[in-house]
């Protein structure tokens, strides 16, 4: 069975809705260039096959650590934000979680074991709303300027839409943070995760 | 709920309502037809048109060249959505133009020459309305680039491109928030934004 093969079957016994989203924006193809992409191994050998997946379980577990990231900073959040912001806050967490989820499956699907949350982060003590949501930015930047690398860097096309579901999704979240910052929510004609002017 | 097709312009093909009658459904399940939109035998064109553009590339030159007719089609849409959406309308137009403008010089690079659609021409009787209805409308358009741009980092092969075409995807899911708000909409409604 070839690795996109095995890979499609693995992610198809998914549950969850996480899952559902997971599969509705895949494909089954992988990247089918004359050559390798960036930082990418060729799939014309068993060996390769399975160099790929060890490159994308990497790829996947470093998105996945900075998800777990997001969810304990904004767990931590929730503490000071009040209102409208403390709403979007709860929605973002929800999000960071399912993001969590589906990175876990992808990457059990793989056969790897998907990396654990460090259970507790040097997150600098935030007392204002101003000051959560300026390091919520921070953050957001990281993860999306995180996800611009990763997408080329996966071999399965698959789960290049996986991911960019997830990055489009976390520009969102900077759009939400912007406009709770009273600055222009989408301030760029290009998402890159550098700081926004 | 009423699920008719309004023509408001004439001079549509067969094809073109055949075409239009086969996304109905799912213009509807999106609440676009549902939420009062008056959408023009024109508008709703074009819109199929770019999404069966990107369907139909497979290789990173003609997937580049789908892409820039999508931002020509954005680009105008929200210079005539001027009216309704005011200075919305105009930083989005200036982002769409800036993205053709970074397709082109890819496509270039590759040895390509860009589309010269007549976008204007296809977009004449674009419906405006109030600032909801031109929001949802700019929704669907941005939907559909959403969409465009998903199935990209799943054809690409270019490294390179496919950077590319994310920055821009993160900014037409940032356009989808500031829309959903205009149109009353929850702003970040899915964990994985899917373009629907």
């Amino acid at each position: 069975m070839d690795v996109d093969r095995r890979r499609f079957l693995n992610l198809a016994g998914l549950g969850a809705t996480g899952a559902a989203a997971l599969l509705a924006g895949c494909g089954n193809e992988t990247n089918k260039g004359e050559g390798p992409i960036a930082g990418e191994k060729s799939q014309e050998s068993a060996t390769g096959s399975i160099e790929s997946d060890v490159n994308d379980v990497n790829v996947l577990n470093s998105a996945l650590d900075l998800e777990h990231e997001a969810v304990a900073a904004y767990s931590q959040a929730l503490k000071v934000l009040r209102g409208a912001n403390l709403r979007y806050a709860r929605t973002v967490l929800n999000q960071e979680r399912a993001h969590v989820t589906v990175l876990e499956h992808a990457i059990r699907g793989l056969g790897a074991r998907p990396n654990q949350s460090r259970g507790t982060y040097n997150f600098p003590r935030l007392t204002t709303e101003d000051a959560v949501l300026r390091f919520a930015t921070g953050l957001e930047n990281k993860v999306v300027a995180n996800y611009i690398d990763a997408i080329p860097r996966l071999d399965a096309a698959e789960l290049r839409g996986t991911i960019a579901t997830i990055f489009a999704n976390e520009a969102e979240h900077l759009a939400l943070l912007n406009g709770a910052l009273k600055e222009r929510s989408a301030p760029s004609a290009f998402v890159t995760g550098e700081a926004q002017a | 709920m009423d699920e008719r097709l309004i023509i408001t312009d004439g001079d549509v093909d067969t094809a073109t309502v055949a075409a239009y009658e086969r996304s109905r459904r799912e213009l509807v399940r999106r609440g676009l037809l549902a939420a009062g939109t008056l959408l023009t035998a024109s508008s709703v064109p074009i819109l199929l048109g770019v999404r069966d553009a990107f369907a139909q590339a497979d290789d990173d030159q003609s997937l580049v060249r789908a892409a820039i007719e999508l931002e020509q089609v954005a680009a105008e849409a929200y210079q005539r959505l001027q009216g309704p959406l005011g200075g919305v309308a105009r930083l989005f137009r200036n982002h769409e133009r800036q993205h053709e403008q970074a397709l082109t010089l890819a496509l270039r690079q590759m040895g390509g020459s860009p589309p010269s659609a007549n976008v204007q021409a296809r977009l004449a009787s674009l419906p405006t309305g109030d600032r909801r209805a031109a929001a949802r409308f700019a929704i669907e358009l941005e939907q559909t680039a959403v969409r465009a741009y998903e199935d990209a980092a799943r054809k690409l092969r270019d490294a390179s491109l496919m950077k590319t075409t994310s920055t821009i995807l993160g900014a037409e899911a940032q356009h989808l928030v500031v829309l959903r708000q205009i149109a009353g909409q929850d702003p970040v409604p899915a964990a994985f934004e899917r373009g629907s």
